[in-house]
């Protein structure tokens, strides 16, 4: 059942992209953190909903994509507090976010539709119409 | 003019001078001491600019109506959460990473954090808060009677 549906990439599951994962991430102070977001992925009747948590990311600092049956999410956050800004204390990092998943074949890509709210992205992954059985004439010798 | 306070009793007032330069920092550290198990929901981080502070939060998923800001007797709450999708069946989710449900947070201000001034915005799941500091009293004189 669930080979014909979409599934997050393996992978990034297993830890083999450069990406780290989680708030674990332990890149050194000058460089970017890039961490791979929370999500939720359920069915409904039509295809799949997939949510993903990326605070601090808007429309403009969004990348989503599809290519080669994988779906790429790629989120920038821009710095909040303003240059000169003394950081008293810290319970997260600032960093941007990235993951990708490999999408089925039942997916439709052309009909894929994402929308960004209060900093969660939810992306609607309809299935392919069912095809009508399609009768096929036989010709005899 | 209104001031946050930490303590009110005569005592406070001394061991206040000292914590003044790093009120913020130890009342933040004050909050945290009965938690024990993993990390606080939401993480905050806590900047100090020159005339105010500024306090961010990471909070996806909230609306602005489902977000509560409170402040009484120099602590403020920030109360808020989000539901799992109305209509979604439970039984029909492949993955489910992100938290859901109601969470609550207080924070102890400093003194000398302006009441007035306080503002707060939720852009794009992350909250700020600003805190203007009050502005400094001048130093008073206080007159001495002997016999």
């Amino acid at each position: 059942m669930t080979n014909e549906l979409s599934r997050p990439n393996p992978d990034q599951q297993a830890g083999n992209t450069e990406q780290r994962s989680g708030r674990e991430a332990s890149t050194p102070p000058d460089e970017r953190y890039v961490f791979t977001p929370p999500i939720d992925i359920h069915e409904t009747d039509d295809g799949l909903i997939l949510r993903a948590d990326l605070p601090g990311v808007s429309l403009e600092t969004l990348e989503l994509q599809v290519q080669n049956n994988r779906l790429t999410l790629f989120g920038r956050v821009p710095q909040v507090a303003p240059e000169g800004a003394r950081l008293v204390h810290q319970e997260y990092h600032e960093g941007d976010y990235l993951r990708s998943f490999i999408l089925s074949d039942n997916v439709d890509h052309d009909r894929i539709s994402a929308k960004l709210t209060n900093g969660v992205l939810e992306v609607f992954l309809p299935h392919t119409p069912k095809s009508q059985p399609r009768k096929i004439q036989v010709s005899g010798s | 003019m209104a001031v946050f306070r930490w303590g009110h009793s005569w005592s406070d007032a001394f061991s206040d001078l000292e914590r003044e330069v790093d009120s913020i920092l130890q009342s933040v550290n004050q909050t945290f001491q009965g938690l024990r198990f993993g990390r606080q929901h939401p993480p905050i981080n806590l900047y100090d600019l020159d005339d105010h502070y500024l306090i961010t939060a990471e909070i996806a998923g909230v609306a602005t109506e489902d977000l509560d800001l409170a402040i009484a007797n120099g602590v403020l709450t920030i109360r808020g959460g989000r539901q799992l999708d109305e209509g979604a069946d439970e039984n029909r989710y492949r993955r489910q990473e992100r938290p859901h449900g109601s969470w609550q947070r207080s924070i102890s201000l400093p003194e000398r954090v302006s009441e007035d001034g306080l503002k707060a915005d939720l852009t794009n799941g992350i909250l700020q808060i600003v805190l203007p500091k009050a502005q400094d009293e001048a130093p008073r004189q206080i007159p001495v009677t002997g016999g």
